[in-house]
């Protein structure tokens, strides 16, 4: 008998059910992404007024994004790939293309209920209430920074095999995003610093979604900030791609 | 023996596979017939993995012409897949699904529908029916090769390839995996298996190739391949129980040097 090979639909659908499966079973490292932006966004209930609801929104949104990015999807990539899950998964009719969109899909599922939730505790805890447009620009342009840091993790996991380097390797970036971001855009840092951060993935990012928003705020400088967003996140993807392989071997 | 004189489930023709500047494997050709378990047997190293890769296309191979049930593997590569059932070395599924779930994913990769009733039956059928709800990643390693071993089958390919399938069972689970391999045969399937139990390899391929430095030095059945090269000065003085096996034909044909 000759089999024929399955709708890529069908393999796809398998693949996301499965992929949440495996989410829904790691929620606790799944909560602990969320728990960092809403505990930084509660804690900052009293200085929300004077740094402005843009501005710890999308800050905590920024945070969120790169934990997703860096933490959650590169770690699971590397994991995975180390147990030689793919190379089975690569060994059935399965185009390899299906196997990542159906991770991705699950990374974006989270960039969306990361949002949702910072617009959440943002509008209860803060008062920081933004018109419908601004909610759905918002969370448009935190898939679009989504994107960068799932690129970087692309990228971390096409160079580094070894998951526990890979591991080390996305808290120590993470780390370094989060402080430098955020103290080197108030100026603390000195301003050349202060440039830097404004045209690095984080900022670029973090200014998109902050300018978003408050759609009135977009200038061209956030129309800049976006096609160099864009451009981080095609650069990494594509190095990613290019440098990933799919046993450790 | 039950090999039946069809055309080759599996033909390998000519493969050449490189590592960088290193050769793994060398003009290596051969066919696997229906009803047929064929025995790919060399030392650690000699190119019995790096040719089952290329034939499941894990790797790309340099030159030869690999068909599984007369699809390409190249040009047709999902369709090749489709057709055969794979059991790798290191074969791991996702830790935190239970193994119905493992199982439902792959029946919907492999375009198979199944019922939960069904899924059950598949378990029950590999003594695993309790630990349906158990996750793959709580069960023993005989229970995850059983796992394993069905989920390769699960669509009932025209060709199993398992490398290395006994390694680290006890010898009540090396019996039962031999009894669903031999079953499998018996449904006029071909089987792929690479094996160190020359032992076993005797008792249960039909036909055996002898791969060394990437180059198969011999092939035919176990009884042809030990007639054959009995008075081999070599096979003999690696003999130690009175009577020549394939392991002193083996050892007789590969050195005894030990390989990395």
């Amino acid at each position: 008998m000759k089999n024929t090979i399955p709708a890529t639909a069908a393999v796809y659908t398998s693949l996301l059910r499965a992929d949440f499966t495996t989410l829904w079973r790691n929620r606790r490292a799944a909560i602990l992404v969320f728990l960092v932006p809403v505990v930084i966004l509660i804690s900052w209930k009293g200085i929300v007024d004077k740094m402005g609801g843009a501005f710890a929104l999308s800050m905590c949104i920024t945070i969120g994004l790169t934990a997703i990015g860096l933490m959650g999807y590169t770690i699971s990539i590397a994991r995975d790939r180390d147990k030689g899950i793919f190379q089975r998964l690569r060994v059935a009719p399965v185009p390899s293309w299906t196997i990542m969109a159906s991770r991705i899909t699950v990374q974006i599922a989270m960039i969306t209920a990361l949002t949702l939730l910072v617009f959440i505790v943002g509008a209860n805890v803060d008062k920081v209430v933004l018109t419908p447009a601004g909610y759905i620009f918002g969370l448009l342009m935190a898939l679009a920074g989504g994107a960068v840091y799932l690129g970087l993790g692309q990228m971390i996991v096409g160079l580094i095999k070894n998951p526990e380097a890979v591991n080390a390797t996305t808290r120590l970036v993470y780390f370094a995003f989060i402080m430098i971001g955020m103290f080197g855009e108030l100026g603390v840092l000195g301003e050349s610093l202060k440039q830097i951060v404004i045209w690095s993935p984080f900022g670029t990012v973090k200014r998109i979604v902050s300018d978003s928003l408050y759609p009135g705020t977009w200038s061209q400088h956030t129309s800049m900030a976006l096609l160099v967003t864009i451009g981080y996140a095609i650069v990494f993807t594509v190095l990613g791609i290019k440098w990933f392989r799919w046993n450790t071997k | 023996m039950s090999t039946h004189e069809h055309t080759p489930i599996l033909q390998v023709n000519g493969l050449e596979v490189y590592y960088g500047a290193f050769q793994a494997v060398r003009n290596v050709s051969f066919e696997v017939k229906p009803g047929e378990i064929f025995g790919l047997l060399g030392p650690n190293g000699a190119g019995k993995t790096s040719t089952l890769s290329a034939i499941e296309g894990l790797i790309r191979f340099r030159s030869g012409h690999i068909t599984v049930a007369g699809h390409d593997v190249r040009q047709k590569p999902l369709y090749a897949r489709a057709n055969m059932g794979v059991q790798l070395q290191s074969t791991s599924f996702q830790a935190e699904l239970t193994i119905t779930e493992i199982i439902r994913l792959y029946a919907g990769i492999y375009g198979v529908n199944m019922t939960a009733e069904q899924i059950l039956a598949v378990l029950a059928e590999i003594q695993l029916a309790d630990a349906a709800g158990k996750r793959y990643g709580q069960l023993s390693g005989g229970q995850q090769q059983r796992v394993s071993l069905v989920i390769a089958t699960i669509h009932d390919p025209s060709l199993v390839l398992l490398d290395e399938p006994t390694t680290g069972l006890d010898p009540q689970s090396r019996r039962q995996l031999w009894e669903r391999i031999e079953a499998i045969r018996e449904k006029g399937h071909g089987v792929l298996l690479t094996t160190h139990s020359m032992e076993e390899a005797e008792s249960v391929c039909d036909r055996i190739a002898i791969i060394d430095h990437g180059t198969i030095v011999a092939i035919d059945t176990p009884a042809e391949l030990i007639q054959r090269h009995r008075h081999d000065p070599e096979v003999i003085s690696a003999s130690r129980k009175g009577r020549i096996t394939l392991e002193d034909v083996f050892i007789g044909l590969t050195g005894r040097t030990i390989r990395s």
